[in-house]
């Protein structure tokens, strides 16, 4: 009778080792997001975004941005004002309409870059990507920065 | 006649200001890469971050960072969470970390000339909310108009109120990291 606790109380233990584990495994080597297949958090404008961050930056960061980095998946449509790359060779497509202060920043990936080569100023696309840091004018630089997204792809070319 | 006149002044003046700003001498980074890298005898641990925006006025040698917190990409991305969580760098409260700097050999260095020029700056820098002092060398490459700034530094992690007092992390992740910054400025 003792024998059989004992017996049972092993394989429990065992098992709790083998699931514990397999599971600190998963996450360790967890992979990274997958923003493309990632469902869409929010679908705006971009003059949407950057007005919310030029009015409230504290309120837009708490709505956008997620604890452990895995902020809001965002589709954008926006007007193209500028195509550019930039250091590790990722496409960088500005939206931005005429007069406005501040636009939103799309970085492309080594992936996506090629459906980003088409694009033209003046094109009014909607893209997918994730948020990284709002909009907001900084004094030290004396300039407004951008809303800063990556992971960018086109979803939408009118 | 009068209103003519005048009305031409403000275009010709909305002409002058737009076509030359950003302020001369002012020039502006969208091209850069920040590496964070940390070693122990248990592993080396990097991150990388292509999307620092930056200021350089060579008039003044003053030099701004603004970097997007969030935008650091870890190999692993269990280690990105950590960074990110509001044990370690709270990206959700401070999203963005600032250098407020300024080259102190300015005279050392000709923006006009091609060349590489060794330098030195020093500034605040502001991660996690916290702001301390920091000085540290530069290499300052000037070739043919494009300015590349190199700044390397050295950054104790308990001067943010970094901590990692138990755990993985705590054996992990050295007690100083290096912070490099390169930015490319047209």
């Amino acid at each position: 009778m003792n024998k059989k606790i004992v017996k049972r109380g092993l394989i429990i233990i065992a098992l709790g080792i083998v699931i514990g584990g397999g599971v600190f495994l998963y996450m360790f080597f967890q992979p990274h997001r997958d923003v493309q297949a990632t469902k869409t958090d929010f679908q705006l404008e971009a003059r949407q975004i950057v007005d919310e961050y030029l009015n409230d930056a504290n309120t837009a960061n708490d709505k956008y941005l997620q604890e452990e980095g895995d902020s809001k998946v965002i589709e954008v449509l926006g007007v193209v004002a500028e195509i550019s790359e930039d250091f590790n060779n990722q496409k960088v497509v500005l939206l931005k309409a005429r007069g406005e202060k501040a636009g939103v920043s799309c970085t492309f990936t080594a992936e996506t870059n090629k459906n980003a080569v088409s694009l033209k100023g003046g094109d009014i696309v909607t893209i997918k990507g994730v948020i990284r840091s709002g909009a907001g004018y900084d004094e030290d630089m004396e300039m407004y920065e951008d809303v800063i997204m990556e992971k960018y792809d086109l979803v939408n070319k009118k | 006649m009068k209103k003519s006149i005048l009305s031409l002044a403000v275009i010709a003046l909305v002409i002058v200001t737009t076509a030359f700003s950003p302020i001369v001498g002012k020039l502006v980074s969208k091209s850069g890469h920040v590496n964070f890298f940390s070693h122990t005898a248990v592993e080396d641990i990097s991150a990388d971050n292509y999307k620092v925006v930056s200021t350089l006025t060579t008039e003044t040698g003053d030099l701004i960072y603004s970097i997007p917190m969030q935008s650091f990409e870890f190999e692993k991305s269990m280690m990105q969470k950590h960074f990110n969580s509001n044990k370690f760098l709270d990206t959700k409260q401070f999203p963005k970390a600032k250098f407020k700097g300024k080259i102190n050999n300015l005279s050392d260095i000709d923006f006009g000339a091609d060349g590489s020029y060794t330098a030195n700056v020093t500034g605040d820098l502001t991660i996690h909310g916290v702001s301390n002092s920091v000085t540290s060398d530069a290499s300052i490459t000037v070739n043919g108009g494009e300015v590349t700034v190199e700044v390397i530094m050295d950054i104790t992690l308990a001067d943010f109120k970094i901590a990692f007092e138990k755990g993985k992390p705590s054996t992990n992740i050295a007690k100083k990291v290096k912070a490099t910054v390169i930015t490319v400025y047209k």
